[in-house]
C-alpha cells in the first residue's frame, strides 16, 4: 500500500505520496482559509496523475489543520512528524528548527531512540514566524522570494530591537525613513527572526547535526543568521540537488503511518 | 451536568444563604485564606475560582495592564462585564484583600475599590520561617477581629475548633475521592465543585464516592496519566478537554484546585486537645511546604512531591508519568521556577511539558498541538 503524507499548514499545505522510503512525488497549494478543500483536491490530484484510488493510499496528515482533513486515517502532530522526516534525511539528527507561516519550532531528538525528548514552540505571536517575514517584506516593498538574497548583500546590518511584529514593522518604517539601505534592514529582519527563534531553540539545549525545515528554510539569509546565532552549522533536507524542507513534515508524517503500518 | 447549570445552582444556593440571613465574603482562590474563620463567623466564603475567556480579559485592561496574570484579569473581568451566570456577584458584601502574590492585590484591590465591596484584609508572609509563623498569627487575629467587629459575634474557640473538624472531614472525603480511579475530568468536576461549595456539599461528595466505588465503568488504562502542577484548573476552562482529547488523563492535581486543598489536614486528637484553635491554623500554614509560597524550599519540596508520585505510578501501572506545568500567563510564581523545575525533572527522567497560556480563544490550536505532542513524546 502507498502512503501519503499531508501537512496542512497555516499557510501552505503539502502532499507527499511515499512507497516504501521513496519519496514518488508531491505538490504544495496554499492552505487559503478552507484547508479540508485544499488537502482534498491537493491529494486527488496525485491520485488521478498516478492512477490510484483513494483506497490504495494510506493517509496521515499533520500539520496546523491536521484535524480538519476528513480523508485521513490519523493523525500526528508536526513536532513527531518533522522530527521523523529530518531523521529520514539526516539518521545522524540531534535537532530540528522548524519555522513554518506561523509558528516556530525547536525539537530535540534522543539519537539512542530516536524518539523526541523535547520540544519548544513560540506562542501565539507572529514574531520568529514566516509571518514576520511576509510583513517586513509588504514594509520593505520587496517580494518575499527576494528578500533573503538581498539581506545577504548586506554588510552592516541595521538592529531591530522589537521583537513585537507591530513595533519591529514601525521600527523598520522609520529606518527606512532614515535612509537605511534596504539590504541593511533586511538583514536586520533576518537577524530579529534568528536570534528569536535561536533563544528559544537554546532553552531546551539544540546541538549539531541541526536539521533546519518548514516553509522558512527556503530563505538562505534566515539559515545563515541562523547559524551565526547558534554558532554552528545546520543543515537541510534536499532531494536531487533541490531543498525539500518545506515537505518535512508531510514526509514524516507518512513516514511515521509507514512505520505504525509495518508494525 | 454542565458548568452552565453548576454556575445557576450556586447562584441559588448563595440566595437561600443571604436569606438566611448570612454574608458572603469572596477572595479569589488561593491557600491560606483561613475559610474556617468566615465560617466561624457565620459567613458564607465564596472563592473566585473561574476561568476566563477572551472578553473578560480585555475588559479588565481598563483597570490593569495586560501584563497582570491572566487569571487576576480575568477575575476582574467577571465584575466588570458581570455574564448572566455570574450575577451572584452583585450579592457580595465583603471583598478580601490580600497578598498571595502581587497579581492577587491588584486585583482584589480593584475589585474592592471600582465594585463597592467593602474589603477585609488578610495578608500572608512570602517565606515560611518561624518568624512567619509569628506575622501570620497576627494576621489571623486581626482578619478574627474584623469578622468580629462586622458580623457582632464573638467567635469562641469551642466553634472555630467545629469548624475546622468540619472541614477537616470534608478534606478527608475528597483525599479519599480523589484516590478514585476515575477520569481526570469528572475528578475535576466534583473537585471544583467541592472547593466552590465547601463543607456543605459533604452529601453530594459522599454519594460521588458511593456512586462511582459502585460502577466504576470509566477505562482510563488505554489514557497517558498526566499530572498537573502548577496553575490550578478553574471552572470553565478548556484545558482538561483538550488533554483528555489528545489521549492523556490527569491522574493527579498538584495544584491548589486539588492536592494543595485537600492534603491540609490535621489528626482528630490534635484538634481536640490544642487549647488555641488559631494555632493550628498557623501549623497548617508553616507545614504548606508544597506551594509557591514555600520558600526557601519551594523547589525542592515540589521535586520531591512529583517525584513521588510518578514512582507510585509506576509501580502501580508500570507506565510513565507525563508532567504538565500549567503556566497561566504573567504569572510570576509559576513562571519564575518552570525552567528549573523541568530541567531538575528532566535530569530524573520525567517528562515536563511547560504549558504557558491565556485564557484566549485563539490559542486553542496551539495548546492541543503542545499537549499532542508531548503525549507522543511520552
Ligand atoms: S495565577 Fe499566579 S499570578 Fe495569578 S493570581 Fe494566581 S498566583 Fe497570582
Amino acid at each position: 500500500m502507498k502512503i501519503c503524507g499531508v501537512d496542512i499548514g497555516s499557510l501552505e499545505t503539502k502532499v507527499v505520496l511515499l512507497d516504501d522510503n521513496n519519496i514518488i512525488d508531491y505538490r504544495v497549494g496554499r492552505s487559503t482559509y478552507d484547508f479540508k478543500r485544499v488537502g482534498n483536491n491537493l491529494f486527488n490530484d496525485l491520485l488521478e496523475h498516478h492512477n490510484l484510488k483513494k483506497s490504495d493510499v494510506y493517509i496521515m496528515s499533520t500539520g496546523y489543520g491536521r484535524n480538519t482533513i476528513d480523508i485521513a486515517d490519523d493523525r500526528i502532530t508536526e513536532i513527531t512528524a518533522h522530527a521523523r522526516g529530518a531523521q529520514f534525511f539526516f539518521p545522524d539528527v540531534n535537532s530540528v528548527i522548524d519555522i513554518g507561516g506561523q509558528d516556530s519550532k525547536a525539537i530535540v531528538i534522543s539519537k539512542k531512540t530516536g524518539n523526541v525528548i523535547d520540544f519548544q514552540m513560540n506562542d501565539k505571536c507572529a514574531a520568529g514566524t514566516g509571518r514576520f517575514i511576509e510583513v517586513m517584506s509588504g514594509a520593505l516593498e520587496v517580494p518575499i522570494q527576494d528578500i533573503g538574497d538581498l539581506a545577504l548583500k548586506s554588510n552592516n546590518p541595521a538592529s531591530i530591537s522589537s521583537t513585537c511584529t507591530v513595533f519591529a514593522e514601525s521600527e523598520v518604517i522609520s529606518l527606512f525613513a532614515k535612509g537605511t539601505k534596504k539590504e541593511d534592514i533586511a538583514a536586520g529582519i533576518h537577524k530579529s527572526i534568528a536570534r528569536r527563534v535561536a533563544g528559544m531553540a537554546k532553552r531546551i539545549g539544540v546541538a549539531p547535526l541541526l536539521v533546519f525545515c518548514g516553509g522558512v528554510a527556503k530563505n538562505i539569509a534566515v539559515k545563515e543568521f541562523l547559524e551565526q546565532e547558534l554558532g554552528f552549522e545546520i543543515v537541510i533536507p534536499v532531494d536531487n540537488g533541490k531543498s525539500i524542507a518545506q515537505l518535512t513534515g508531510a514526509i514524516g508524517a507518512a513516514l511515521i503511518a509507514q512505520d505504525q503500518n509495518n508494525g | 451536568m454542565d458548568n452552565l447549570e453548576l454556575l445557576s445552582e450556586y447562584s441559588l444556593f448563595l440566595r437561600e444563604k443571604k436569606e438566611e440571613g448570612k454574608k458572603v465574603v469572596a477572595f479569589i482562590s488561593h491557600d491560606n485564606i483561613p475559610e474556617e474563620l468566615l465560617d466561624a463567623a457565620g459567613f458564607v466564603p465564596l472563592r473566585l475560582m473561574f476561568a476566563g475567556n477572551d472578553e473578560l480579559m480585555d475588559a479588565s485592561h481598563d483597570y490593569l495592564s495586560p501584563s497582570t496574570c491572566a487569571f487576576a484579569q480575568s477575575c476582574i473581568g467577571l465584575f466588570s462585564i458581570k455574564p448572566s451566570h455570574y450575577r451572584f456577584l452583585d450579592i457580595i458584601d465583603y471583598f478580601i484583600i490580600s497578598n498571595h502574590c502581587v497579581s492577587d492585590i491588584c486585583a482584589s484591590e480593584i475589585i474592592s475599590k471600582y465594585f463597592n465591596i467593602p474589603r477585609l484584609n488578610f495578608y500572608i508572609s512570602y517565606t515560611k520561617n518561624d518568624n512567619s509563623g509569628k506575622y501570620f498569627k497576627l494576621e489571623l487575629l486581626d482578619f478574627k477581629d474584623q469578622l468580629e467587629k462586622i458580623s457582632g459575634i464573638k467567635i469562641k474557640n469551642e466553634d472555630l475548633k467545629e469548624s475546622i473538624r468540619n472541614y477537616n472531614n470534608f478534606k478527608k472525603k475528597i483525599f479519599e475521592f480523589s484516590n478514585l480511579n476515575i477520569i481526570g475530568s469528572e475528578k475535576l468536576r466534583v473537585l471544583q465543585r467541592a472547593m466552590l461549595y465547601g463543607p456543605p456539599f459533604l452529601p453530594e461528595l459522599e454519594s460521588h464516592i458511593q456512586m462511582f466505588k459502585e460502577n466504576q465503568v470509566q477505562k482510563t488504562d488505554n489514557l497517558k496519566g498526566i499530572l498537573i502542577t502548577g496553575g490550578s484548573i478553574f471552572l470553565n476552562d478548556f484545558l482538561i478537554d483538550l488533554i483528555e482529547e489528545a489521549g492523556g488523563n490527569v491522574i493527579f492535581f498538584d495544584t491548589w484546585v486539588g492536592y494543595s486543598y485537600y492534603s491540609q489536614i490535621f489528626e482528630d486528637n490534635i484538634i481536640d486537645s490544642i487549647e488555641n484553635p488559631l494555632d493550628l491554623l498557623v501549623n497548617r500554614f508553616k507545614n504548606n511546604i508544597y506551594d509557591d509560597h514555600s520558600v526557601p524550599n519551594f523547589l525542592e519540596n515540589k521535586i520531591s512531591q512529583i517525584e513521588l508520585v510518578y514512582q507510585e505510578y509506576f509501580k502501580k501501572t508500570g507506565r510513565k508519568l507525563g508532567i504538565i506545568n500549567h503556566i497561566i500567563k504573567f504569572c510570576d510564581h509559576i513562571s519564575l521556577m518552570s525552567s528549573h523545575l523541568k530541567n531538575r525533572l528532566q535530569q530524573k527522567g520525567i517528562s515536563v511539558l511547560n504549558l504557558e497560556r491565556d485564557y484566549s480563544k485563539a490559542n486553542r490550536g496551539q495548546l492541543s498541538t503542545r499537549i499532542e505532542a508531548f503525549l507522543e513524546m511520552m
